[in-house]
């Protein structure tokens, strides 16, 4: 099927500029200013923006164990929502993606509907129990391009050690969690005066640097690749930004409630089960250090940590209440209405972070960017349209968003994966 | 060693004859031809075991089994020679049992070499006989050991050395006699 | 031939390559003697050799043993395991109590690495090395080059592929170091977690991609692979490990013609090598049991009859 779009603004992680795309069958046949071919399809893009449809490194699918959260397929509905059409699901289910065997389940789960393509990520050590290492070359082959325990870090040095030597023959990015979970227990609020004067348990800042400055060391002494998921914390930006700058082969990612929403957002609330998130929100010195950190380079891409929860468990006091929100469908416009309208990024930036970035960091060729040849991966943005953000906002099978009542811009129209239209905003509503 | 110290034994012509001699001797000294075997000792001794062997072929018609013996290991002396020894190739292709062994080497000197080749004969099997025969005798014996073959008596003090070249390695054929 | 003066024999690292070269074309002489019928030769006659055992291993023990017999030695085994010795101490008491008996020398396995030269303080014996720790095993690297000279009637310009579990092992290094002191370049092929942190170092390529490697290796190397590495998590599973790193037929195919393969035995068929491979495979291997015993005769001799004025 020819799709057009037409008087597309593209952004591209290079450059912004006018122009119209041909799509045919799953590819970017032609860019051009004008292009004159016949389609089955047009769109007139007028005034909206075209970018590479977005790659999320981090989301959580809850598949198998708790598809009363979320599923496949409700997961890759909300992926689309927000103008993503590639995902690395987390292997913390239950049971978890520690083999892969489960890894090529989920691949062909997401591939019945095709709306966007799956990469599961394959869990580092057996049952995540943090003691044996899973096959990453098997994981690898069946489809995984990273392996990690997330939801817990890798605590034994060792293991990790074990892991990133491991990594470099089987060619598979090792991520991690950093969290030091001795000084974390049982806490959910960032520690910190509001804390304090709540007695609300914990969680320091340096539970993350601590393990970031850890494996950051590891990665140098082996010369080996790691990738820090979730970064949050003034100190954990310092270490990272030291050890690029020495060579070390680190990337990282950050979500969108880290430079947007504090601790004192969580107080306003009413401390509300759905401003619970681990690594925990911080302070007015972190959101400038992650947004500075996003603008410096730093900071390499941005992931949603999309973490369903049933209501059942959000509604429930701050302290039981379990960690994570939603994020698939909200986080474009959260970046665009905090970065780029506050003019911390410009818009290529942010097409860097939110595709071209990871998909370098994945190793996807042919991604990212909007080219010829490339795939037809695309989303189109209407920057201007202001929206409130409402349970309807979601298609996920939960709704614990922090955002919800609030009013963003950047509102994802039409999403386009292989070439087909797997989203459209005007259908929904 | 100063040249004009040394003086010639035995030129070239002086080995083909003394071979040629001993070769008879071994034929007429020994009914049972047949049940002959030559055993030439490691290096020298074996090239002139080749060439009796070859006279003899020549004279008698009969090619007779030839084996070569290394007796490096089982000399007494191993801690206290100087450069480790090169152990070369002991050969013995054949039974030597009941057989009657003409052990060849080129000088017969303290006895010590003769002794130990016949105790590494020994391990081979047993000989009806063994029989030595070498190029030269220097004398000055330490060992009671003689030959029942001898090319040639070279009288000399303990301390000169007897050189025997043969020109398969050494490229002519001469014994020189050098003094210390 | 240079004289033979080194006292003890400890690794690969310490001899030149003419020591080298004079410890295989002796033992090319003490070959022929296992053929013989009296199959002895009284060189070390009166000498006094103690196997000294503090890791089991009845193949290296006997191999010394016979040669040192073979030489008209008189053998002492003494075996003692771990548990049976407080580590340290009683090793070197162990040693005084020995040198009592004015032994010639010791042939020793030992578990820690690189221990051999403290041990040496408390005797006037000289040491062979059988094994120590994961250090060196001098006599199997040169009995794997006897073996690889004797088939390809050389030592130098041949690729030698070492495969399997390089940072436990002995066997490695000691071969490393010997094929690469004649110009025989080395790549080892192993996970990255089998493989010694900076070993580029040592002189060896390193590849984690056995498929590519076997394609230009003259020379195959297979070491065991110890089951407890898995749960020491060097690899996910025996499963994985197979899957890259075994001597499949499939493998074979893409290696030179004329390669051949070395083994420090046992052999774990079906683990490190396909079983259906062990009848082309198999006979090669037992080969280096022979040219062992002939190496450690000959490693026994130059070090029993090394001169005593020094």
């Amino acid at each position: 099927m020819k799709i057009l779009i037409k008087n597309a603004t593209i952004v591209n992680p290079n450059k912004v500029f006018k122009a119209s795309i041909l799509i045919e069958k799953d590819r970017i046949v032609s860019l051009a200013q004008r292009i004159r071919t016949k389609a089955d399809k047009e769109i007139d893009a007028e005034g909206k923006y075209l970018f590479p449809g977005f790659i999320d490194m981090h989301a959580h699918f809850r598949a198998p164990g708790r598809e009363d959260e979320e599923d496949i397929f409700t997961g890759a509905c909300a992926a689309v929502r927000g103008g993503y059409t590639a995902v690395c699901c987390m292997p913390n289910t239950n049971p978890a993606i520690d083999n892969e065997a489960r890894v090529r389940w989920l691949i062909e789960e997401a591939q019945k509907d095709d709306l966007i393509d799956l990469f599961p990520a394959g869990a580092i050590t057996k049952e995540r129990a943090g003691r044996e290492l899973t096959e990453f070359v098997a994981l690898k082959q069946a489809g995984a391009l990273l392996v990690t325990d997330d939801g817990s870090a890798i605590k034994d040095p060792l293991i990790l050690r074990r892991a990133l030597e491991y990594s470099k023959m089987a060619k598979i990015l090792v991520a991690e969690h950093c969290e030091e979970h001795a000084l974390t227990q049982n806490g959910s609020l960032r520690e910190g005066f509001i804390s304090s004067k709540y007695g609300i348990a914990a969680i320091p800042a340096i539970a993350e640097s601590l393990v970031v400055a850890r494996d950051v060391e590891l990665a140098r002494y082996l010369n080996a690749r790691i990738h820090l998921m979730h970064i949050s914390t003034v100190r954990s930006i310092e270490i990272i930004k030291r050890a690029k700058k020495d060579g070390v082969k680190v990337t990282c990612e950050t979500c969108p409630h880290y430079f947007s929403l504090t601790v004192d957002d969580a107080e306003a609330a009413g401390f509300s089960g759905n401003f619970k998130v681990n690594p925990p929100l911080g302070d007015k010195k972190d959101i400038e250090a992650v947004k500075k950190a996003l603008r410096d380079g730093v900071i390499d891409c941005i992931s949603t940590d999309h973490a369903p929860h049933s209501p059942a468990e959000k509604e429930l006091p701050f302290e039981e209440a379990p960690f994570g929100f939603v994020g698939l469908e909200t986080a474009f416009a959260v970046s665009y209405t905090n970065l780029v309208k506050s003019k911390i990024l410009d818009l290529k930036n942010l097409a860097q972070k939110m595709a071209y970035n990871p998909a370098r960091v994945l190793g996807l060729e042919n991604r990212g960017k909007i080219a010829k040849n490339f795939k037809a991966d695309l989303v189109i943005v209407d920057l201007n349209r202001q929206f409130k953000v409402t349970e309807k906002t979601f298609a996920s099978k939960s709704k614990n968003s922090p955002f919800l009542g609030r009013e963003l811009y950047g509102a994802i129209e039409t999403t386009i994966h292989n070439g087909r239209i797997v989203y459209s905003a005007g259908a929904d509503e | 060693m100063a040249k004009n110290q040394a003086t010639t034994a035995l030129e070239a012509a002086d080995i083909k004859r003394i071979l040629y001699q001993l070769a008879r001797e071994v034929i007429e000294k020994t009914p049972e031809l047949e049940t002959l075997v030559l055993l030439g000792i490691q290096t020298r001794g074996v090239y002139i075991a080749r060439r009796i062997r070859k006279i003899i072929q020549d004279i008698e018609g009969v090619e007779l089994p030839l084996g070569t013996l290394d007796i490096t290991l089982y000399r007494d002396d191993l801690t206290t020679i100087g450069p480790s020894p090169l152990v070369k190739e002991t050969k013995i292709d054949f039974d030597i049992n009941g057989k009657v062994v003409i052990l060849i080497d080129d000088v017969l000197f303290t006895g010590r070499t003769i002794r130990a080749a016949l105790d590494e004969i020994m391990d081979f099997g047993r000989p009806k006989r063994v029989e030595l025969l070498v190029l030269a005798d220097r004398g000055h014996r330490e060992l009671p050991i003689r030959a029942d073959f001898t090319g040639k008596s070279l009288p000399t003090a303990e301390d000169e050395f007897v050189e025997v070249r043969l020109k398969e390695i050494d490229k002519k054929d001469e014994v020189i006699i050098l003094k210390a | 031939m240079d004289a033979w003066n080194k006292k003890h024999i400890l690794g690969i690292k310490e001899l030149d390559r003419s020591e080298i070269e004079t410890i295989l074309s002796l033992a090319q002489s003490f070959k022929g003697i296992s053929k013989r019928d009296v199959k002895k030769v009284p060189a070390l006659r009166g000498k006094t050799i103690v196997n000294l055992f503090f890791e089991n291993s009845t193949r290296t023990r006997t191999s010394f043993e016979l040669a040192a017999k073979r030489l008209s030695a008189d053998v002492l085994n003494f075996s003692a395991s771990a548990s049976s010795l407080n580590k340290g101490e009683t090793i070197i008491d162990t040693i005084k109590t020995l040198e009592a008996y004015h032994p010639d020398i010791f042939v020793v396995r030992i578990g820690s690495s690189a221990s051999l030269p403290v041990l040496a303080k408390y005797t006037k014996a000289s040491f062979v090395n059988a094994g120590d720790g994961k250090n060196e095993h001098p006599t199997q690297a040169l009995l794997d080059m006897f073996t690889v000279k004797e088939v390809f009637g050389t030592l130098e310009g041949l690729n030698i592929l070492v495969v399997g579990d390089i940072l436990h092992s002995r066997v490695a290094r000691s071969d490393i170091f010997g094929f690469t002191k004649f110009g025989s370049p080395v790549t080892v092929c192993a996970p990255p977690t089998l493989v010694p942190y900076g070993f580029e170092e040592i002189g060896a390529a390193i590849s984690y991609d056995l498929d590519e490697a076997i394609e230009k290796a003259d020379v195959i190397i297979m070491l065991r692979v110890q089951k407890e590495r898995q749960s020491s998590s060097f690899f996910p599973t025996l499963r994985e490990y197979a899957h890259l790193f075994a001597l499949t037929p499939e493998r074979m195919k893409k290696a030179k013609k004329n390669v051949i393969v070395l083994h420090p035995s046992p052999v774990n068929w079906d683990e490190e090598i396909c079983s259906s491979l062990k009848e082309k495979l198999h006979p090669l291997i037992l080969k280096q049991a022979e040219n062992g015993l002939a190496i450690r005769m000959a490693a026994l001799f130059l070090v029993g009859t090394r001169k005593r004025t020094l």
